[in-house]
């Protein structure tokens, strides 16, 4: 599993586990059923609070991609029907918090349209 | 987690003339970090000696749960001492005679390379730091405490120590407290930062929280005034302002270029406009 914690970036560390294991999940890495990295063990690797790892194992089970079973640990919840759903609702996210940055910044809807357009030629 | 584990409730303390603690009150909770900060003599050590119970208090009160007695408290410092011409092996078995310990694991030790028959006083810092941690963790502890270490060790012997901190948080749900000067090193490791001033806590809250209430602006310009300041530097022509408590509307109000501070800035921020306070005082 490749993960990587940004120490400067604003968003949350928890943010940044969730979205690191939902990355494998939705890219493949991740398969239904298989086992995530104890806390114990994720918190050591990546050299943060096992708090903050309970916290994104606990949103991850809570938006539906893991699941808790006593004594092994989570494992991932991924039914293959739903990684179209997820991925454009990940997308949506990113968009979303990118397009409240766009706004604070004073562009309008408009000037990002254009400018989506332009980029992505 | 959020079982208590000591409550600490109108605590003063203070040296023969001098007032360390003030009306200071906290409540520490099973697995937890939480990192003390301020400025040099603001009565941080103390208050871990007092959480340690090697300090007796003057006035208030501190409460132990059944898990939190002092045995199971593990103190860390670098003041703590020894008896320097003992040798390690020695040390082990006068500590583990004395918390009724029956297991000593030696790994970090081994790890780091320190042999048995060295004696205290030929040890490094940072060898000692992993020696009394190597003590204070065969006492099983509920709590933690860690004085001012972190920063005298070198890279691979900080790495096994906070990573033996981050364990006994998540096996045994032990509370860590530490006392620092750095930040950067364990930047995104605690769940609450306690900002010591006047001998009592400033400010008690999460470092998301702290992140998102104070953002930096760098200009030549005066501030706005109705931006709140909590502390400026000047550097040569440029003006640094922390601007505290911050809220996202002001980047459409004031189009100023609002920057994320990283943990060890927002303390100096704290320190430092506690400092301009009592200048004015």
């Amino acid at each position: 599993m490749n993960l990587t914690i940004d120490a400067n970036s604003p968003l949350p560390v928890y943010q940044q586990i969730m979205q690191a294991i939902k990355l494998e999940i939705l890219s493949g890495g991740l398969r239904d059923g298989d086992p995530l990295p104890s806390i114990r063990d994720l918190a050591k690797l990546l050299r943060v609070n096992p708090n903050t790892v309970a916290k994104a194992y606990y949103a991850l089970e809570a938006e539906g991609f893991s699941e808790g079973r006593t004594g092994s640990g989570s494992r991932v919840k991924a039914p293959p029907g739903r990684q179209d759903a997820l991925r454009r609702a990940m997308l949506e996210g990113e968009l979303r918090a990118f397009l409240e940055k766009a706004v604070a910044l004073g562009f309008s809807a408009a000037d990002v349209t254009k400018m989506i357009e332009k980029v992505g030629q | 987690m959020n079982q208590s584990l000591i409550e600490v409730h109108d605590l003063r303390l203070g040296y023969t003339r001098k007032r360390v603690i003030d009306g200071l009150s906290v409540s520490l909770r099973r697995g937890e970090w939480a990192v003390i900060a301020g400025r040099n003599g603001a009565g941080k050590s103390t208050l871990l000696r007092a959480l340690a119970g090697v300090l007796l208090a003057d006035g208030g009160s501190i409460l132990r749960s059944a898990e939190a007695t002092p045995e199971k408290i593990g103190f860390i410092s670098d003041r703590f001492s020894l008896f320097e011409d003992w040798t390690v092996t020695r040390a082990i078995g006068f500590h583990c005679r004395a918390f009724g310990i029956g297991s000593f694991d030696d790994g970090l030790l081994r790890r780091v390379g320190i042999a048995g028959k060295t004696r205290i006083h030929d040890l490094s810092a940072g060898e000692r730091a992993i020696v009394h941690l190597s003590l204070a963790l065969a006492q099983r502890p509920s709590l933690l405490l860690v004085d001012e270490v972190l920063h005298v060790l070198d890279p691979f012997v900080r790495d096994l120590f906070v990573g033996a901190l981050i364990e006994a948080i998540a096996v045994r749900q032990a509370a860590v407290v530490t006392v620092n000067h750095v930040f950067s090193e364990i930047e995104r490791l605690p769940d609450r930062v306690l900002v010591m001033e006047a001998g009592r806590f400033a400010v008690d809250a999460p470092p998301d929280e702290l992140r998102a209430g104070m953002k930096k602006v760098i200009g030549r310009e005066p501030l706005p005034q109705a931006l709140p300041c909590l502390f400026s530097r000047a550097d040569g022509e440029y003006k640094e302002y922390f601007i505290h408590p911050f809220q996202e509307e002001m980047r459409r109000e004031h189009g100023l270029d609002f920057q994320d501070v990283a943990l060890g800035e927002i303390i100096k921020a704290f320190i430092g406009g506690g400092y301009e306070r009592k200048r004015m005082a």
